[in-house]
């Protein structure tokens, strides 16, 4: 019933939710940078208006990177909608973020 | 069954989490490592550009270095084969036309023009070691392949080390500076083994294979420790290398599992032989 029910959100139109990323980043460096970019720009082309980015810079707040276990940066957290995801790196493979976070539905 | 499902599942996550983590590390795209206490910064890909791109800077340097030296070199040795050669020639000439002017009567004079001649033919002959020393004339008139072979015979002449040859590239037109390059690192390693190696046999090879020219000199002498193959100090197998690299080659340099030592160079055949294509 349980697998019926995913298979069902899976499955469905594009739901106007809002989506909530938190993206865990070490100041400007070269590969945060590019993540952060990477970010802004699947969700203007993906979902935009319907998301919201909280930036962690671990070299200040290293207390939150340690709540949301965060080992390496750039790491982004989908929040909501859950299921939660984790994806590690630049977000350079537009492809496979997009299927991470459940976004390749709204490619076609 | 159903209790069994969640810890699985777990374990599922970790794993796939971890094979992420190994995918960033990997692809060299983490920026830093968040500790228990400290968040530790990691420029990998930045100081890998930066380390490749000074390499880069050394190689191109230690190349320019290297035909620079060469250059003056020639000219050094030009100057003296033609400012010393015919100062020297002439002053010999003139020697023996004072000792034709002399009187048998003036026998203290003429022993001291025939002296005196003596001494011009050595420092003529000096000049010309020195000369050629300075640019083997010999490598532009006969080549390569002869010009080691004269190499290895003098060596063994001075020496009294055992020293052969061999070849299968006789008939190859080389490029002139990998000639030059060759040559010195043909010569470099002779001087080591006669300084260093206490060998009683040495023997060079210069051998054209698939995967590029192939030069070897070994010797059955006492061997070379791993520090003086990687030391910085060691400015003779520093020289060697930079001269192979710089022909897009690679040099290896090692003990010998019987005894002794063996330097190999291999080099692509379209930077040594001309009318290989690249």
């Amino acid at each position: 019933m349980k697998a019926r029910k995913r298979e069902k959100r899976r499955t469905a139109k594009p739901v106007r939710e809002t989506y909530f990323f938190r993206l865990f980043v070490a100041g400007n460096e070269s590969n945060s940078s590019q993540a952060r970019r990477n970010l802004a720009r699947i969700c203007e082309e993906h979902i935009k208006g319907h998301h919201k980015i909280d930036v962690v810079d671990v070299l200040k707040d290293v207390s939150n990177a340690h709540k949301n276990n965060v080992l390496v940066t750039p790491t982004l957290i989908l929040i909501k909608p859950v299921p939660k995801v984790t994806v590690l790196g630049n977000l350079n493979d537009t492809k496979q973020v997009l299927a991470a976070l459940r976004l390749n539905g709204d490619e076609r | 069954m159903n209790n069994q499902k969640p810890p699985y599942h777990e374990l599922e996550t970790k794993m796939k989490e971890a094979e992420e983590l190994i995918h960033a590390l990997r692809t060299q795209q983490v920026d830093a490592i968040v500790g228990e206490r400290h968040v530790m910064l990691v420029r990998l890909k930045q100081a890998e550009e930066n380390l490749k791109s000074s390499r880069n800077q050394l190689r191109a340097l230690a190349s320019y270095l290297l035909s620079a030296r060469e250059n003056e070199r020639a000219v050094i040795a030009r100057e003296l084969h033609d400012e010393f050669g015919q100062g020297l020639t002439s002053l010999q000439l003139g020697l023996s036309w004072i000792s034709r002017k002399l009187t048998p009567g003036q026998k203290p004079l003429q022993e001291k023009i025939k002296s005196l001649s003596a001494a011009t033919t050595n420092l003529m002959r000096s000049v010309k070691n020195i000369a050629s020393e300075l640019r083997p004339g010999v490598l532009d008139e006969l080549g390569l392949v002869k010009t080691l072979k004269s190499e290895a015979r003098e060596f063994e002449g001075h020496t009294g080390i055992h020293c052969r040859f061999k070849t299968n590239t006789a008939k190859a037109k080389f490029d002139r500076s990998a000639a030059v390059a060759i040559f010195r690192i043909v010569q470099a390693a002779l001087t080591n083994v006669a300084r260093h190696a206490q060998a009683s046999r040495a023997r060079i090879a210069l051998m054209k294979r698939k995967n590029g020219l192939i030069l070897t000199v070994a010797d059955n002498g006492k061997g070379i420790s791993r520090k003086l193959i990687h030391g910085h100090d060691s400015l003779g197998v520093t020289g060697m290398r930079e001269r192979a690299l710089a022909l897009g080659g690679t040099f290896t340099l090692g003990a010998l599992r019987s005894k002794g030592t063996i330097l190999t160079v291999q080099i692509p055949l379209s930077r040594v032989i001309t009318g290989v294509s690249r």
